[in-house]
């Protein structure tokens, strides 16, 4: 292919008359105070929040929806404080909130242990792969009733169904965090000569966090799930106590508005425990140490 | 400063010469493993062995402490439970009413996610309605609305299935809108510059580009359900007459009859690794580690 010179057209020289002075008026507008506002997250979720609630009480008072199917958000309120104030709705969630606590310290140390032992040697991390393999995907409340007939109806069944909740994804979820710490960590801490646990506490605890706070999230979650129905359950068969059994029995009396408060304090509860105090630890920990957004 | 260094001494190493070792005296320096070595190195076989030692000690346990079988069934009586339960039909007729309401919730509750995070990638306000809806119900535990649902709903079908929507609809919700927003900017330009627009855009730029959170939200929603399920088939085992595996585990405990149990939850077991480790293990090989989103 042979090269041909470029043909130049020279372009028009041309000259533009003066601009007429620029009105540069509302280039930069202050927001009004409305705006200002809806631009603010808090408040535009609280507002959803209150609308939600007007909804909810309109719906019920205009369509005269029967309180046996659906109480109105006062009926709700005022069932509350009644449940503080007469039913000991206050020991229910402490009776819950011990249990729980239990559990889940207890299931953390298991899994701890098992993660330990499953980062020093092959033949641990065999046997957790195996074990989680098998036992995370059996739901813990199948385990329930061969609780109930191994330990009987109370408190000692109840730790045994919510361990098994909670072992399962706090092993998982750690061990494959302790896979993934990349080999240049390691190698800083065996130029230290950290060896055994203060390895795993120095190195591989700090570089795996993201990764185990995940599980000890996701263990929360089956836990809280796990003993919410387990105490259904046991409402279902037997007297006892616990939120659960606060929901399960005030729907059997056919006090809809208790059940309805019962619900609002297992949300408040859950609510409270995801995004106050996951969500503090997440600020102080990952977050602050530059590992997630 | 030159004075001072011609002062000092230079120190000469003595020369040194080495003579080669004899190779012949080294020995074995790489020795071929033994069968019995390489088999062990082979993942599979070190975890049917570690099985098959739990399987023994289990066994073991049962016969020689002679635990009652309504306490402890041994391993071989669970098998015949196994057997027996698979042999009439009516285990497979359970697990059929087990899952096909689990697929009913679930596919009910995909949908219902997907339809409220492409209105909250669309609209802020709806995204607002999205992220308050699933902050309150995201830990409020689906099973606790059962003794409702079965007022409203009355006991059956539908008030499983209502539960069990609640309880995929928020993790799955919420993944997917954290998955949304994480997409980066130059991603939705490539789509903006292509002309995407609403739904199109969605399927095309924002769901591919966040498919590694939405499958780890999809798996925690099936987690959810499948636990809240069995749990629904428990309650519902305890104040009317259902189907399915919770049920089959219900009834058979409250008779004492625990190798039957035992064959239950062997069953759900089974079940609960075959979708997580065999239906998303292969959704995840073809998808989001073949495009290079997650190893």
């Amino acid at each position: 292919m042979t090269e041909r010179p470029a043909q130049l057209v020279p372009r028009p020289e041309y000259e533009r008359a003066a601009l007429e002075r620029a009105v540069t008026a509302d280039v930069a507008r202050p927001l009004s105070l409305p705006e200002r506002l809806s631009e603010m997250d808090p408040v535009r979720k609280l507002s959803v929040l209150l609308s939600a609630i007007v909804l909810w009480e309109l719906y019920t008072r205009l369509g005269q929806v029967p309180q046996l199917i659906f109480p109105t958000f006062r009926d709700t309120v005022i069932a509350l404080w009644d449940g503080f104030a007469n039913y000991d709705l206050g020991r229910q969630i402490w009776t819950s909130l011990k249990v729980l606590a239990i559990g889940y310290a207890i299931g953390i140390a298991i899994g701890a242990v098992l993660s330990f032992l499953a980062v020093t040697t092959r033949f641990g991390s065999d046997i957790l792969g195996t074990l989680t393999a098998m036992l995370n995907p059996l739901p813990a409340i199948a385990l329930l009733p061969l609780a109930l007939i191994w330990f009987g109806l109370g408190a000692k069944s109840m730790v045994f169904v919510l361990l098994h909740s909670i072992v399962w994804p706090v092993a998982l979820n750690t061990h494959t965090g302790f896979m993934s710490v990349p080999e240049a960590l390691r190698m800083v801490g065996r130029n230290y000569g950290l060896r055994n646990v203060r390895y795993v506490a120095k190195i591989l605890v700090p570089a795996a966090f993201p990764s185990i706070l995940a599980g000890l999230k996701l263990g929360w979650a089956f836990a809280w799930r796990t003993l919410i129905a387990a105490e259904l359950v046991f409402g279902a068969t037997a007297e006892s106590g616990g939120l659960g059994w606060f929901i399960f029995a005030s729907r059997n009396d056919l006090d809809i508005p208790g059940a309805f408060a019962g619900l609002l304090t297992v949300i408040v509860i859950g609510f409270l425990v995801e995004n106050v105090i996951f969500r503090n630890v997440e600020t102080r920990t990952v977050v602050r140490w530059g590992m997630q957004s | 400063m030159s004075a001072a260094a011609a002062a000092r001494p230079i120190h000469v190493r003595p020369e040194l010469v080495r003579t080669p070792a004899d190779a012949r005296t080294v020995g074995q320096v790489e020795r071929p493993l033994s069968a019995l070595e390489r088999a062990w190195n082979v993942d599979a076989v070190r975890k049917a062995a570690v099985l098959a030692g739990f399987v023994a000690l289990w066994e073991l346990y049962t016969r020689l402490a002679g635990v009652p079988t309504i306490l402890f069934p041994s391993f071989s009586e669970t098998c015949v439970a196994i057997v027996r339960a698979f042999t009439d039909f009516r285990m497979l007729s359970k697990i059929g009413f087990s899952i096909s309401l689990l697929l009913l919730g679930y596919a009910v509750g995909l949908a219902v996610a997907a339809v409220l995070v492409v209105l909250a990638s669309i609209w802020r306000a709806c995204a607002d309605v999205l992220t308050t809806a699933t902050a309150m119900f995201n830990p409020l535990p689906s099973i606790a609305i059962l003794p409702l649902a079965m007022l409203w709903f009355g006991l059956g079908t539908f008030s499983v299935v209502f539960v069990l929507v609640h309880a995929v609809l928020w993790a799955v919700a919420l993944n997917t809108h954290v998955g949304f927003q994480g997409v980066s900017q130059t991603q939705r330009m490539v789509g903006s510059n292509y002309g995407l627009k609403g739904v199109v855009f969605a399927a095309k730029i924002l769901i591919p580009a966040a498919l590694a959170t939405i499958l780890s939200g999809m798996k925690i929603g099936w987690a959810f359900a499948w636990r809240t399920l069995i749990a629904a088939e428990l309650v519902f085992g305890a104040t009317a007459r259902g189907g399915g595996l919770g049920w089959h585990i219900f009834e058979h405990s409250e008779n004492l009859r625990t190798p039957q149990v035992f064959a239950g939850l062997f069953t759900i077991i089974v079940i609960g690794v075959l979708v997580e480790n065999v239906i998303f293990r292969n959704v995840e090989i073809r998808t989001v580690q073949r495009w290079g989103l997650q190893r």
